[in-house]
């Protein structure tokens, strides 16, 4: 990932909110946003923001996690979800995947 | 190019006739990404989600035929670019800021490709030639579009 910005403050990680029963969420797909050198830090933390709705500090900790840990997990939801955010990061061309949650 | 005014959703840019030249150049080379370069799962297969690439592929293909049409008519619509005093000025509204970094990030993105991927953390550095060096030069334009717009969104926030 291109540099551009430098970290500030790392947040916690916030456990995601679970929705609807437990059969909507099985099986579970993890979305996973892995990192290159091309898409700069201050856009992948942009789309996450747009994408998720999520605050810049959370954005930003998981860019990060993207650019010095080489993937993040950004969420962990059911297929048809997944489907859905791995389609939205696509579109701003970021290399993102779903994978089966072990 | 730099952001002079936000008035609610829109956004007003002043852009010289240079920047102007040069993002409607770069512009003109969307798309550059293959639709089948984005894969839904490095698993698909083992997965059972061909299928979902299948639909990605498709919705992809959809989003890129829409995008182009934009695009088009954004190049050929003048009356976007006012020029008062001389000055050009270009007025984007904020969801078409986030289609615009949506367009530029394609050929950023698609001339690393045609760069053939270079990386200096894995001592990939980029090969220039005559054939590659415009991807070279669209890939770092665009970047700098990007991040004009990026900014105008953190000021604005």
């Amino acid at each position: 990932m291109a540099e551009t910005v430098e970290p500030v403050v790392l947040p916690d990680i916030e456990k995601e909110e679970q929705t609807g029963a437990q059969s909507e969420l099985e099986p579970g797909y993890l979305v996973i946003c892995w990192d290159d050198p091309v898409n700069l830090m201050d856009y992948v933390t942009h789309v996450f923001q747009v994408v998720f709705g999520w605050p810049k500090p959370k954005a930003e900790f998981h860019m990060l996690q993207v650019h010095n840990q080489g993937k993040s997990v950004l969420t962990r939801e059911s297929m048809e979800r997944a489907e859905h955010y791995v389609h939205q990061l696509h579109s701003y061309s970021l290399h993102a995947t779903m994978e089966r949650d072990a | 190019m730099k952001l002079i005014q936000r008035d609610g959703e829109s956004f007003l840019f002043h852009i010289s006739k240079r920047e102007k030249g040069l993002l409607f150049e770069v512009l003109k080379l969307y798309p550059l990404i293959p639709i089948a370069h984005h894969r839904v799962s490095q698993t698909a297969a083992a997965l059972g989600v061909t299928e979902t690439q299948k639909l990605l592929e498709s919705a992809l293909a959809d989003r890129t035929r829409e995008n182009k049409r934009q695009l088009l008519a954004m190049l050929n619509q003048e009356t976007r670019l006012q020029e008062p005093d001389g000055a050009h000025r270009l007025t984007l509204s904020g969801p078409q800021m986030e289609w615009l970094l949506q367009v530029l990030n394609d050929i950023r993105v698609g001339s690393w490709l045609i760069l053939g991927e270079p990386d200096e953390k894995k001592g990939k550095p980029i090969e220039l030639n005559d054939e590659n060096a415009r991807y070279y030069a669209a890939m770092e334009f665009c970047g700098l579009f990007q991040m004009t717009l990026l900014d105008a969104f953190q000021q604005s926030s």
